[in-house]
Parts: C-alpha cells; sequence; structure tokens
C-alpha cells in the first residue's frame, strides 16, 4: 500500500504536452498511457485549452514593440574603448585634463593664499625714542561703553602693573575715590 | 494596422557571424542584433516590472552590458538566453516598490488583436478573459511566474529557459508543470475558458470526470 502517493509521474509529461511540442512518437504513447490512467487522461484533457488561454492572454503583449534606436546604446556605451586603447588618441584628452587641473590648482592657492595673513609685523625696536603720550593713552580705559567693558575684562590683570597712578584707575579693588559710607546714624537728619 | 519594418529582417547572419563581426568593430552588424532582440526583451521587461520606460531602459542596458562584454561572449553559445538572463537581472532589480500599481498590461489586454474580428461585445469578453489569465499567472510564485512568461511570451523553448534562469531542464519542467497545474485550479472558475477542474477537486465529489472520447491530434496536423 502506498503511503504518500505522488501520483502518476507521467501527468508531469501531460500537461507539457502542448507547451512542450512533443513529438508524435512520445505523444501517442503518452495517450496509450493515458487510457489506462485517470489522471493523465485528465492532465492531458486540460492541457491544450490550459495552452490556448495562456498563448491567448500573452498575444497582445507579444504585439508589443519598441523604437528605440541602437543610438541609446552607444550613448550608454560611450566612447569606443579601441580609442581608449590607442596613446596618441588619447593626447587630447589628458592635455585638456591637465589643464583643468592646473585651473584648478591655481585657483585653489589663490584663495588659500588670499585667506592667510602674511603681515610681518616687527617688534619695537629698543633704540625707538618712546613717547610718552603714546603711553598714556595706551593705558587710558576707553570711552565707550562696551569698549570699557572689553577693555576691564582684557587689561584687568596686568593693568595694577603698568599704570603709574592706581588711584586713577577702577581696577585691582581701588577707585580714585574713597567709597562713601553710608553714615547709620539715627539721629542725623536728612540733607 | 501598424507596420514595423523591421532593420534587421533583411540581414541574413547567424548570432555567431554577428557576434564576431561586432567583435571586430562593426556597427552594422551590432546594431542588427539589437534590431533582432529588443522587442523580445523590451516585453520581457515590461512584463516583470509592468512600467514600459523601465523597459526600454532595461533594453538598453542589456545592449550595453553585451557592448562591453562583446569580446569575453562565445559566439558558439546561443546569444538569446544570455541577453534574455541579463533582462531577468536588470528587471527583477527595477522591479515596481510594493503598493505601486501600474496598469500597462492591462492596456495591452484591451487592445484588440491584429487578427481578431467580432463584435464589440465579443472583444470585451476575450479583453476580460485575457485579464483573467494574467492575473492568475500573477498569483503565481516569481519563479514560476518567470517560466510561464519566458516560454508564453517570448517563446523560449525549455532548454533556452533553463540557460536563462541557470538550472537544469527538468527544474525546468517541474516548474512549468507546477505552474499549470495551479493556473488550470485557478481558472476553472471561468467555465468560458473550457478547462476542468482538477481531479483533486473532482475527487471530493463536484464532478465526476470525463472519459477521453478523442485522441488528441498530432503535432502540425
Amino acid at each position: 500500500m502506498k503511503l504518500f502517493s505522488r501520483g502518476c509521474e507521467s501527468g508531469e509529461a501531460a500537461y507539457l504536452i502542448a507547451a512542450e511540442r512533443l513529438g508524435g512518437r512520445e505523444r501517442m504513447a503518452l495517450e496509450v498511457h493515458a487510457a489506462s490512467c485517470a489522471e493523465c487522461a485528465d492532465a492531458l484533457r486540460n492541457s491544450r485549452p490550459l495552452d490556448a488561454a495562456l498563448r491567448s492572454a500573452f498575444a497582445p503583449l507579444r504585439e508589443r514593440r519598441t523604437i528605440i534606436a541602437p543610438g541609446r546604446v552607444r550613448l550608454a556605451v560611450g566612447p569606443r574603448a579601441t580609442a581608449a586603447t590607442n596613446p596618441w588618441l588619447r593626447a587630447p584628452r589628458f592635455v585638456a585634463r591637465l589643464a583643468e587641473v592646473s585651473v584648478m590648482v591655481g585657483v585653489t592657492l589663490f584663495a588659500v593664499g588670499s585667506s592667510m595673513d602674511f603681515s610681518t609685523r616687527q617688534p619695537p625696536s629698543p633704540t625707538a625714542p618712546r613717547s610718552v603720550v603714546q603711553e598714556y593713552f595706551r593705558v587710558q580705559p576707553p570711552m565707550a561703553e562696551i569698549d570699557y567693558v572689553r577693555w576691564l575684562r582684557l587689561v584687568k590683570a596686568d593693568a595694577s602693573s603698568s599704570v603709574a597712578d592706581p588711584t586713577r584707575l577702577p581696577v585691582g579693588g581701588r577707585f580714585d575715590y574713597e567709597p562713601v559710607e553710608i553714615a547709620k546714624d539715627p539721629g542725623a537728619s536728612p540733607r | 494596422m501598424k507596420t514595423h519594418r523591421d532593420p534587421a529582417a533583411g540581414d541574413g547572419r547567424t548570432d555567431h557571424d554577428l557576434v564576431y563581426a561586432a567583435r571586430d568593430g562593426d556597427t552594422i552588424a551590432f546594431d542588427a542584433l539589437f534590431y533582432r532582440y529588443r522587442d523580445g526583451i523590451f516585453r520581457l521587461g515590461l512584463a516583470i516590472t509592468k512600467d514600459p520606460s523601465a523597459a526600454e531602459e532595461i533594453v538598453v542596458d542589456t545592449f550595453a552590458r553585451a557592448h562591453r562584454a562583446l569580446a569575453r561572449l562565445e559566439p558558439d553559445a546561443s546569444l538569446r538566453p544570455w541577453l534574455y538572463r541579463v533582462a531577468v537581472n536588470l528587471s527583477y532589480n527595477r522591479r515596481p516598490r510594493k503598493g505601486v500599481v501600474l496598469s500597462s498590461l492591462d492596456d495591452a489586454v484591451d487592445e484588440p488583436l491584429a487578427n481578431e474580428d467580432g463584435s464589440p461585445s465579443h472583444l470585451a469578453e476575450q479583453a476580460e478573459l485575457r485579464r483573467v489569465v494574467l492575473g492568475a499567472v500573477d498569483e503565481l510564485g516569481p519563479k514560476h511566474r518567470l517560466v510561464v512568461m519566458l516560454h508564453y511570451l517570448n517563446g523560449l523553448n525549455l532548454t533556452e529557459i533553463a540557460e536563462v534562469v541557470d538550472c537544469p531542464v527538468g527544474t525546468v519542467k517541474s516548474r512549468l508543470h507546477y505552474a499549470l497545474r495551479r493556473l488550470r485550479t485557478h481558472l476553472a472558475a471561468h467555465p468560458e475558458l473550457g478547462i476542468e477542474p482538477s481531479r483533486q477537486v473532482v475527487a471530493t465529489g463536484l464532478r465526476a470526470p470525463k472519459p477521453i472520447t478523442a485522441p488528441v491530434p498530432l503535432e502540425g496536423e
């Protein structure tokens, strides 16, 4: 007894009989077999209408055409490989590429060079005469409010050492006047 | 009726000769190969991607690859399966995303065939049957659908299909048999197609099998 029957193996050929266009002898053999095999007879009987339905369904698609020209393939392929193998034919392209690279390098150097600061600031010569007026104005606080705040933060640390008259500048915890203490005298009269 | 002049029709050279000539830089030979196979590759790409513009790109890419591979191509081997294999790979890379429904195949189905006559209702009925069959083909798995399309759309035989899908001929036979059996199960619901339900369905008591009353005519009769 067959527990797991796979069916008749000729059933495959019966389905393919229309698709594969079996030869006359094979077809006759299959038909003889189908006379005694119900499964193959069933497959054989239905293979032809199924084949006809599929051919009919795909018929409109088989009539579809395209109008692409082979020029599109040449465009996709690019220049011919034979041109690339000849070194003399590659010379103009090489010169053009060299010119491109030269221009690129030149522009880059120009851009980078112009952004760098090459100024040669000479240190003050020890022999130069000291200007008392310049030094005086250098240590004076700026007049604008925001500049004054910046100046206060930046030069606060060393201002005390450079200022000749510390009592005139409000740095280092010293002021040019003594802070006024409010006298808390309950018996004093208001001004 | 549209008429298309095929530039490759007048070229009697075989693929073997054309490949050799194209290798030597004969652009006319390559163009002849292009005109010979462009429509088949276009149809295959259209059937898989369902997008005409994608199918045209597939044609161009396939022949671009063929042009680059001319030196490596073996002219003794058949060129057609090689081209279709490249086209199938390119087509599956360009398949529409899930959820994107393209109806180009339905549009093609609606067009009456050149040799099809009859009333408008008959033509509409035929178009509907075609749509049903193509819908059943779309329900197949990708491997089985590809085998059916290569055979019924592009007319490749089992040996060529085996070269395209890179598997033995027996596997192609098995896939085609399985696909046809499933299609029969699907299409048996439409009695106008003349397809009976399979024996498994019949065995459940729905309908008794008909005996073979006449032998199937031989091919060519």
